[in-house]
């Protein structure tokens, strides 16, 4: 168990990965400047400020995440470095590793993506393309607040107005919510009425009067008249999106690439004990 | 996220901030309810309806790293970053935090300074064209030497160029700016999704004679392809806003375009942005002056980061809720503020002084919109306490010190020894443009600011609607078609009334909603302001619907809601508060003879401010100069009333 979460862990693969490199590439004696330490000390710091920012220490995964920014900092601002750019402010640090980055990013904006591109791209990334779900519905704010004996009652009478034919548009409260809402995604409901409402509203049975359903405002009945399922759209209606979506996997894969050629030039040594790693 | 990093980028920012205080000192910085279900037919049942029937919620004051006081000074979010997170997703904050919206906006402005536009994106890239420029060429090896000394002296050029007026790329401006221009209307267009979000494509022209503000942003109802046939106006070419007017004239006669522009700040223009005279002849407006500031400038911005501009306690003294977020110790000059220049500051104050000048013109140079925004250098729309990433990159979330104590105003001392100083905590995490569509694209959003039907918040997203008519009674506001009555036999916020029958008082129907997520409503008020027979202005505020079971006092006052915040945990509960207040209220003191304007405001229950909250999470020590607590609030654009 205990062996199988190391195995698991990607700070071990990172360091595996680190150190088969290092093997590769160890007849290419990394200068010091291809040498990376990572202390003890600078350790302690990143989960010192992490600590700062969120109120908690980091998570062994977040800690090594912070420890891989560190270094990939470090690369691309050594590498600007031999350029002859920048020397030891944070903002000119950050400077030197945005222009790396644009530089490898212009290589990838000159590609073209064909159609069989972008539709291998939206097969392997459907959810970020499929039109949502969308519902039919109307509502009545029953009740605001109250005992749970006054809401009950309130919804027995709206429930038995309805059952005598009542104009639901003219029943419960009067508020600025729709009393109607046509053919909206869930999370554009959720805007509307609150996560927890657009949560319940998906096991509603279609075509009756249910609920009661609760929302930061209050009780609602409701009644769902139409659902449409999430679909896959074709390419053709959403092409823009999709090249616009294909295009930015290709600049983060330029980067992630030129980021790896890079880094299997350094030696990175971690000296700091984190924690996940075995004992040395 | 790189914490390590970013704790010594606030340290060599605070230079940098510094420095842009020498600059901005020396110069000019920089549902409706849709109809009744009827007859329980509920496909496609309101296809004649042509009212707008919901409310969409966005920023129209976005800076991102193109902007060079943005740029220069640690934001490295560019247009793209700004989109993807307004939409909901996830990015990286400019200090390496993970951040995101709780909820995505509807729609946004990036409206990134046309003074040397994305300079700063420029040096990062060694972009061929600035290498040709001497002066291009001299700040990009500034900056590439990378001392926080020469990273000063870099900030200095370009303040120095912003000071003087003169273009450092003179004869090469459009091949600087055009590229950039160009990317970025390119990003508004590939982020733009009729129906879900919509981008609108912006500059900001960041015109401030002495220092004294006299911004305004410039929104395209139109797309890339118009919007390209321009280069945004600079205060290098002018800083009078009568030729920015001619400007956009231009624009639409060129390309049959169409352009609105929306100042902000009048709290730091020492008295300048409703001013009596014109800025460069120095005379009194006339009524051609008061037709063209309407026709180009239909929207103000009321509340943002650098404070809030509805009312001043000085103006407003029987108000108990003017005191709001204040900023009023100078601009960004050296100058210190008179109360003399009140004013002509504050809107309530421009909405009375425009019926002043409607009966002596004819027409009303100051009968504008409202809404807020945030004017965020980040290129993070961040507007809530408890979601707040300060003004620029440097004030990011953290507990270094200078996230309250960053002097933003008044880094020069007064010349005559007054306080004009005003501080990072002092920013308020505001505001939100909320507008009034029937969908949300480009058009429909454009429209709805052009005309008006809009308002402000201060970051909740409150939905507020009013109407105002002659023979609304107190039933029609629990009619399930309460807006199409609103729309048929009144006026929606924006709108004129006029030609009363005998003897009847303008009538409101008024409704109001929290935010989902968010502080329960405190009270409604109206707030009405006249101009009398002999030419004096007044104002009057009328509690109109309130929480709970309070009764007004003798003065006609609902007493406080009560405070349900827990300073120490920066938390608060609604316990008190209504979800949602409705009323109709009629004005018991018409005098049809009289000119008069009527707005909404919605105070939510005290919640607690953003310094409260860090001093939560961070641990760092509560400010005494601002409040624990604050109410958030809404204000409509108002309802007028001339007599013809």
């Amino acid at each position: 168990m205990r062996f199988r979460n190391i195995v698991r862990e990607p700070l071990l693969h990172f360091l595996l990965i680190g150190l088969a490199l290092f093997v590769y590439y160890g007849r290419v004696a990394p200068s010091d400047n291809h040498r990376i330490v990572v202390s003890q000390a600078l350790v302690d710091d990143l989960a010192r400020q992490f600590q700062a920012t969120w109120s908690r220490p980091p998570t062994d995964q977040e800690l090594a995440g912070l420890v891989d920014t560190y270094i990939h900092d470090e690369i691309l601002y050594r590498e600007g470095q031999a350029l002859g750019l920048g020397r030891d402010d944070v903002v000119i640090k950050r400077r030197v590793r945005q222009k790396l980055e644009v530089m490898s990013e212009e290589e990838a904006a000159r590609t073209e993506p064909s159609d069989a591109d972008l539709a291998a791209y939206v097969n392997a990334h459907p959810d970020s393309f499929r039109k949502p779900a969308t519902v039919t519905f109307e509502q009545i704010l029953v009740a605001t607040k109250g005992s749970g004996a006054d809401i009950a009652r309130a919804l027995a009478s709206t429930r038995s107005a309805l059952e005598g034919g009542a104009d639901p548009g003219t029943l419960g409260q009067a508020t600025l919510l729709p009393s109607h809402v046509e053919g909206s995604a869930l999370d554009l409901v959720a805007r509307d009425f609150g996560e927890q409402f657009a949560g319940q509203l998906e096991s509603l049975p279609v075509g009756q009067w249910a609920g009661p359903l609760t929302s930061s405002f209050g009780v609602h009945l409701v009644r769902v008249s139409a659902r449409r399922p999430s679909l896959l759209p074709s390419l053709d209606s959403v092409r823009a999106l999709v090249a616009r979506e294909w295009e930015n996997a290709q600049r983060k894969r330029a980067l992630e690439e030129s980021y790896r050629r890079l880094r299997q030039t350094y030696a990175v040594v971690i000296e700091a004990k984190l924690p996940g790693t075995p004992p040395r | 996220m790189d914490g390590h990093v970013s704790r010594r980028m606030v340290a060599g920012s605070r230079f940098l901030l510094l420095v842009a205080g020498v600059l901005v000192n020396s110069s000019a910085s920089a549902q409706d309810i849709p109809g009744p279900p009827g007859k329980a037919v509920h496909y496609s049942p309101y296809p004649a309806k042509r009212f707008p029937n919901r409310v969409y919620f966005g920023d129209t004051h976005l800076h991102t790293a193109y902007s060079t006081d943005a740029g220069m000074v640690g934001a490295i979010l560019g247009p793209e970053q700004a989109y993807r997170f307004a939409r909901g997703e996830e990015v990286k904050s400019n200090s390496g935090i993970p951040v995101r919206l709780q909820r995505p906006l509807d729609f946004l402005v990036i409206s990134d300074h046309a003074e040397n536009l994305g300079l700063a994106t420029m040096i990062a890239e060694s972009n061929p064209e600035l290498l040709k420029s001497a002066w291009g060429r001299k700040i990009h090896d500034l900056v590439k030497l990378g001392t926080i000394e020469a990273s000063g002296q870099a900030f200095n050029m370009w303040a120095q160029a912003m000071h003087d007026r003169k273009d450092p790329f003179e004869g090469q401006e459009r091949a600087m700016a055009e590229p950039i221009w160009k990317r970025i209307t390119a990003a508004a267009e590939k982020y733009n999704e009729p129906g879900r979000f919509t981008t609108i494509i912006g500059f900001e022209w960041t015109s401030g004679p002495n220092g004294n503000n006299l911004h305004r942003n410039v929104l395209f109802r139109d797309g890339k392809d118009r919007a390209d046939q321009v280069l945004p106006l600079s205060l290098y070419d002018t800083q009078d806003p009568e030729d920015l007017w001619k400007w956009m004239a231009a624009y639409e006669q060129k390309t049959g375009g169409k352009v609105l522009a929306i100042p902000h700040n009048g709290n730091l223009s020492n008295g300048l942005m409703f001013d009596d005279v014109t800025l460069t002849a120095q005379k009194p407006i006339d009524r051609d002056y008061a037709e063209r500031r309407m026709r180009w400038e239909p929207v103000y911005e009321t509340t943002q980061m650098k404070g809030d501009g509805e009312t001043h306690p000085a103006l407003s003294p029987n108000d108990d809720f003017a005191n709001f977020e204040r900023w009023d110790k100078g601009s960004f000059g050296p100058q210190a503020k008179d109360k003399e220049m009140l004013p002509r500051e504050y809107t309530r104050e421009a909405f009375k002084r425009g019926l002043a000048y409607e009966a002596k013109l004819g027409v009303n140079p100051f009968k504008f919109g409202i809404i807020g925004s945030t004017d965020s250098h980040t290129g993070l729309s961040t507007a809530t306490a408890d979601n707040f990433f300060g003004k620029i990159a440097a004030l990011e979330p953290s507990d270094d010190p200078v996230r309250f104590d960053e002097v933003i105003v008044g880094r020069v001392a007064s010349p005559d020894g007054r306080d004009n100083k005003i501080f990072a905590r002092q920013t308020s995490a505001s505001g939100i443009a909320a507008v009034w569509a029937r969908e949300n694209t480009r058009e429909a959003i454009w429209d709805a600011l052009a005309r008006k039907e809009v308002y402000a918040t201060t970051g909740s997203r409150l939905v507020v609607r009013v109407f105002g008519g002659f023979d609304f009674t107190a039933k029609d506001l629990e009619r399930s078609d309460f807006a199409e009555q609103g729309y048929t036999r009144g006026v929606p916020m924006g709108g004129n009334l006029e030609r009363p029958p005998s003897g009847k008082a303008p009538g409101f129907l008024i409704r109001a909603l929290r935010d989902p997520d968010g502080a329960n409503l405190d009270r409604v008020q109206v707030i009405k302001g006249w101009l009398d027979a002999a030419g004096k202005t007044h104002e009057q505020i009328f509690d109109v619907a309130w929480s709970g079971n309070r009764k007004p006092g003798k003065d006609g006052k609902v007493p406080p809601v009560g405070n349900t915040v827990n300073v120490k945990e920066a938390s608060y509960s609604n316990a008190i508060g209504a979800p949602y207040l409705t009323t109709y209220w009629k004005d018991p003191s018409f005098d049809p003879k009289l000119r008069a304007f009527y707005y909404v405001r919605v105070l939510e229950i005290p919640t607690p401010r953003w310094t409260t909250y860090d001093a939560k999470i961070f641990g760092v020590t509560l400010p005494t100069d601002v409040p624990a607590s604050i109410q958030n609030r809404a204000y409509t654009t108002p309802i007028w009333y001339s007599p013809v």
